[in-house]
């Protein structure tokens, strides 16, 4: 870049000089850019990029009229680059390309004198809005980058034709992106969708969405959230309401206040990245198929029931099965993540149960927590049976006034002690939690499984029905060993608050009204206004559909279209589909062209006697323009032997005798016009031929 | 490379054949991505395996809309390019070492369709012939730019003409890279035309040979004229056609009605203007630069002296040893002068 700096100005006359509107075009969409990428753009470098965009706005509007010095600018970009290099060190190779890409455009900007440099400033824009599609892939960030991809082809035909009109120039622009769009849709849908080729660095961000680890109240923050955390596909009727209970994260290594995913399973799973090896559950019962699209989380946990294995081969290439019945992804979900996934609901039950399992789900904290401690011992004194001391724990749960709440009291010391036999009052990773430590204490082995319970279903006649979850449908629950029963899973919020899990949060914090209480215009809590909820309904039918049909389109789905089109997929009927793509492309030419051909056709009169004309203009005789057809009959007869003269004095009489007679007499003689035609084309045959010899 | 030169111009003689008027259309226009257009290729190669690595069809769909615009711009430029229409004008009389402006008419008569829009670059075909440093200055410098949304009928494109005789019209390249710069655009076109580039006049006396055409090689006979030493003899009335300088103002003013004035010199001084017999003569020994460059000036001095001689209506004779005008005068009698002196043989032309 540097180098390129140094290169000479050369302006190219006034036509294309720095106050076209064109280079103001290129300055509004680079500060749109690299303000749509604001959150991995260093703030110096946006602050170059509004400089820039100051300078051209100024020489447009004649305020200013020099560009800084080529030396000024080497010296700026040398700074720059000893800073970018300073400061993306530690960030990943992508926010420093995007970084130095942007600082590249802010500084060409500013230097900007000849053509050259509009091109590459224009393919550098084009590349950084192909950028801007692995940040943001929502339907509004797709259309405005749409609108900035037309504003850069829009300055380009501004830049080569600088007298037209801006209006009449959009025009122009939009015809072409019209006539684009289908043939680019159409290689969109029909040239093969082809897997990585090598491996590319990710963007990271933030990890949004379920933690590794949680201390009881932690998901209750989570509840404050109406953003989408997955979508999901169903191929028949979904199951019920109750049965939804989306597994991510299982945690077992207990500390007394907060539950971790433990350290074995990350081991486990760490070896499995290396060596490539599935954990292989044993599956039982009847399945169900679902797609799911989860949302960006930069965290590598897949949401599916209980039990899922990968549905189709791009799927199980990319994702692991872990030994405690989860999906994980190999890389973190940097964007929008489609899997199909295939769930046997029955399975949990016939797992087996290893020693380190269940010596990892029977381990407890040292001490603390005293009370329950004694509670449970005195419990698990009255009850030998394993199934009747899980019943007398859940019990209490029933028995005592317990409520669900999102605004539970912090419990710091022995919380599980302070939460049973104090404030009875919790949300549901408090009543988890304290179940599944209960259980341990009563020799049983348990474990909180996090995830997502319920979901909104959205059914749209002759679709397939989808659940949209959302951040707040986040919930806890709890697994337990029985030798008998194999794993199973024990709900205790279900207890307290059913309603709950039948008709989700907002409805179970009805009376408290702390749904969503940060976020007062949420529009999911304003579902009691109709239209605003048919608006919200809308959206996210919308978004469902963008992320289902356009960020999921992959080559199954491609299969699926051709199968579609054509039924079968035989080599024929393919070649058949290719064919018929390149007719349709050859008849809409035609149709494009076919006006400009006939405005070229001359009247065949007019074309034989032009014909010979032009036969004798190659033996270099031309008719001057002042000639008139026998004049020009006259000059062949004197310059050329008869043998050449004859044929030619014959097509003169019949050009004079069509174009000129009476259209009366042409009627009634002897000779219609087309037997005329007919000897004009003799005669011409007959002419060319004595004009070889010649 | 001359060869392929040889062929190359060969093809173009056959393919766009000199006209007075082009209308552009697939016989004469070329049309091939600019280096902006192979850049913007290797743009969408780049986004395409961007889009592939990241499995991000919104950069796909980005990649194949850019391609299929470049598709397209390939009909879009050359559908602008073939609505360029050219005719060459009329030009003004030129001598050697003068910048010859040559009237090109961009869609004069041409009404109904739409123009053609855009920047359009007009340069004449670089002459190979000479080293390359002064092909590319000269390059430079013959390139005008024209912007067809906003432009005065006729373009001129000036041409410095360095040899008497007709002129050699090298072939003007048109470009342009309308709508988006993607594809160039351009044509050869040679127009056919009938300039004749004269000899330089250099003022030098006028030297008319007073005696008739035989016994005009005796130096003691020449009459030594100076121009505009013509007597006023009378005044008659004016006859559309005559010279304006020639009306009487005064006797207008005067309320006299337009009346010119003629000169009494026309009879008395027939003469001839000479080339020296040395040239004429085809035989001589050795033909030498130096004699080469000595015929050029007399032949300058010639023009020069046809031209003052014509200015003041005069009536001379061009004798030029195997051609000869007969004495006359006129503007037809002029150039027919001016014309002997443009194709006089080169010196030295004769042994090739």
């Amino acid at each position: 870049m540097f180098k390129r700096l140094k290169q000479k100005s050369n302006d190219q006359g006034t036509a294309q000089s720095s106050r076209n509107i064109a280079l103001l075009l290129l300055a509004a969409t680079l500060v749109f850019v690299s303000f749509s990428l604001f959150s991995s753009v260093l703030t110096w470098i946006l602050l170059l990029v509004a400089c820039g965009a100051v300078i051209r706005g100024a020489i447009y509007y004649n305020y200013y009229k020099h560009l800084p010095s080529i030396r000024t600018l080497n010296l700026l970009a040398l700074l720059s680059i000893l800073g970018l290099i300073y400061s993306a060190l530690s960030a990943g190779l992508l926010f420093g390309m995007v970084n130095l890409l942007i600082l590249a455009c802010a500084l060409k900007l500013m230097q900007m004198r000849s053509q050259k440099d509009v091109y590459q400033l224009v393919i550098s824009l084009f590349f950084l809005i192909g950028c801007g599609f692995i940040f943001n892939q929502s339907i509004g960030f797709s259309l405005f980058y749409a609108l900035l991809c037309l504003t850069l082809l829009l300055s380009l035909a501004c830049y080569h034709a600088p007298s037209i009109r801006i209006q009449k120039q959009l025009k122009t622009i939009s015809i072409l992106s019209l006539q684009a769009l289908p043939i680019g849709l159409l290689m969109f849908l029909v040239l093969p969708q082809l897997s990585p080729l090598w491996h590319t660095p990710k963007a990271d961000g933030a990890q949004t969405g379920l933690s590794e680890q949680i201390t009881p109240g932690d998901i209750a923050r989570l509840s404050q959230s109406s953003e989408l955390a997955f979508r999901a596909t169903f191929e028949d009727t979904p199951p019920v309401i109750q049965q939804l209970y989306w597994r991510a994260i299982v945690m077992e290594d207990f500390d007394g206040k907060t539950w971790k995913v433990h350290g074995y399973r990350k081991k486990m799973r760490e070896l499995q990245l290396k060596i490539k090896q599935q954990f292989k559950p044993i599956l039982t019962g009847s399945f169900f198929n679902y797609e799911v699209i989860a949302e960006p989380t930069y965290q590598p946990w897949l949401y599916a029931l209980d039990i899922a294995v990968p549905a189709d081969p791009k799927s199980s290439r990319n994702i692991m099965q872990s030994s405690d019945f989860l999906l994980f992804s190999q890389q973190p979900l940097a964007n929008k993540y489609q899997y199909a996934v295939r769930s046997y609901p029955k399975a949990l039950a016939s797992q087996t149960l290893s020693v380190t399992d269940k010596k990892i789900n029977l381990s407890l904290p040292a001490n603390g927590n005293n009370r329950t401690r004694e509670w449970v011992n005195k419990l698990r004194a009255q009850f030998r049976n394993n199934n009747d001391f899980v019943d007398a724990v859940l019990r209490h749960f029933v028995d005592n006034p317990f409520v669900y709440t999102l605004r539970p009291e912090i419990m710091l010391v022995d919380p599980v002690d302070r939460f049973l036999f104090d404030n009875q009052a919790g949300f549901c990773s408090h009543y988890a939690s304290a179940l599944a430590y209960a259980l341990r204490l009563g020799g049983i082995p348990a474990r909180i499984v996090t995830g997502y319970q319920g979901g909104e279903l959205v059914k749209n006649p002759g679709e397939s029905p989808y659940m949209s979850i959302y951040q707040y449908d986040a919930h806890a629950w709890v697994e337990t060993w029985g030798d008998k029963t194999g794993w199973q899973r024990i709900d205790p919020t279900a207890l307290v608050s059913p309603d709950r899990i039948e008709f989700g949060l907002r409805q179970a914090m009805q009376e408290e009204g702390s749904f969503l209480a940060d976020s007062p215009f949420a529009l999911a809590r304003l579902t009691n206004i109709a239209w605003l909820n048919n608006i919200r309904l809308f959206l996210a039918d919308l978004d469902y559909n963008w992320s289902r049909w356009v960020l999921g389109f992959n080559s199954e789905k491609q299969r699926d279209l051709f199968k579609s089109l054509l039924g079968k997929l035989t080599p024929e009927r393919l070649s058949m589909l290719g064919l018929g793509i390149v007719v349709t492309i050859a008849m809409l030419l035609g149709l494009f062209f076919l006006p400009h051909w006939l405005q070229n056709r001359v009247a065949t009169t007019q074309r034989l006697y032009l014909k010979a004309l032009s036969a004798f203009e190659k033996e270099g005789t031309q008719r001057a323009t002042w000639q008139g057809p026998s004049a020009f009959n006259q000059q062949i007869n004197e310059q050329y032997p008869t043998k050449v003269s004859d044929p030619f004095t014959h097509i003169t009489q019949l050009y004079l005798r069509l174009t000129y007679q009476n259209k009366l007499d042409t009627d009634s003689s002897i000779l219609s016009v087309k037997q005329c035609h007919r000897m004009m084309r003799r005669y011409l045959a007959l002419l060319k031929s004595e004009l070889l010899k010649n | 490379m001359t060869v392929l030169q040889s062929y190359w111009n060969k093809w173009l003689n056959k393919r766009i054949p000199a006209a007075t008027q082009h209308h552009l259309n697939h016989h004469n226009i070329f049309i091939f991505p600019a280096k902006f257009g192979l850049l913007f290729l290797s743009l969408c190669v780049l986004l395409f395996l961007l889009g592939t690595n990241y499995q991000n069809n919104l950069m796909l769909l980005l990649c194949y809309f850019l391609l299929a615009i470049f598709l397209v711009t390939l009909l879009a430029s050359y559908i602008n390019f073939a609505r360029i229409h050219l005719q060459i004008g009329k030009c003004p009389e030129v001598f050697v070492d003068d910048n010859l402006h040559i009237p090109l008419w961009l869609n004069a008569n041409i009404d109904g369709t739409s123009p053609a829009n855009g920047l359009l670059h007009f340069k004449f075909q670089a002459i190979k012939k000479q080293s390359n440093k002064k092909a590319k200055a000269q390059h430079i410098q013959s390139s005008t730019l024209i912007d067809a949304d906003a432009f005065t009928n006729p373009i001129n494109l000036s041409q410095k003409c360095h040899q008497r005789g007709k002129l050699t019209l090298s072939r003007v390249t048109v470009e342009s890279f309308y709508p988006l710069g993607l594809y160039r655009c351009w044509t050869h076109l040679a127009f056919s035309h009938q300039i004749t580039v004269f000899p330089k006049p250099i003022p030098c006396e006028i030297q008319l040979h007073v005696s008739d055409h035989t016994s005009a090689k005796k130096s003691g006979e020449m009459a030594n004229e100076q121009a505009g030493h013509d007597d006023f003899s009378h005044l008659k009335t004016y006859q559309i056609g005559e010279p304006l300088n020639h009306v009487a103002w005064k006797q207008l003013a005067k309320g006299r009605g337009m009346v010119s004035k003629q000169f009494s010199s026309i009879g008395n001084h027939i003469g001839w203007l000479k080339l020296s017999a040395n040239y004429t003569n085809k035989t001589l020994p050795h033909p030498s630069q130096e004699l080469a460059t000595a015929l050029e000036q007399e032949l300058s001095e010639l023009c020069y002296q046809v031209i003052e001689l014509s200015r003041t209506q005069r009536t001379f004779g061009l004798d030029l040893g195997a051609q000869c005008i007969a004495p006359n005068s006129g503007n037809g009698h002029r150039v027919a002068c001016l014309d002997a002196l443009a194709y006089f043989p080169k010196w030295g032309d004769e042994d090739v």
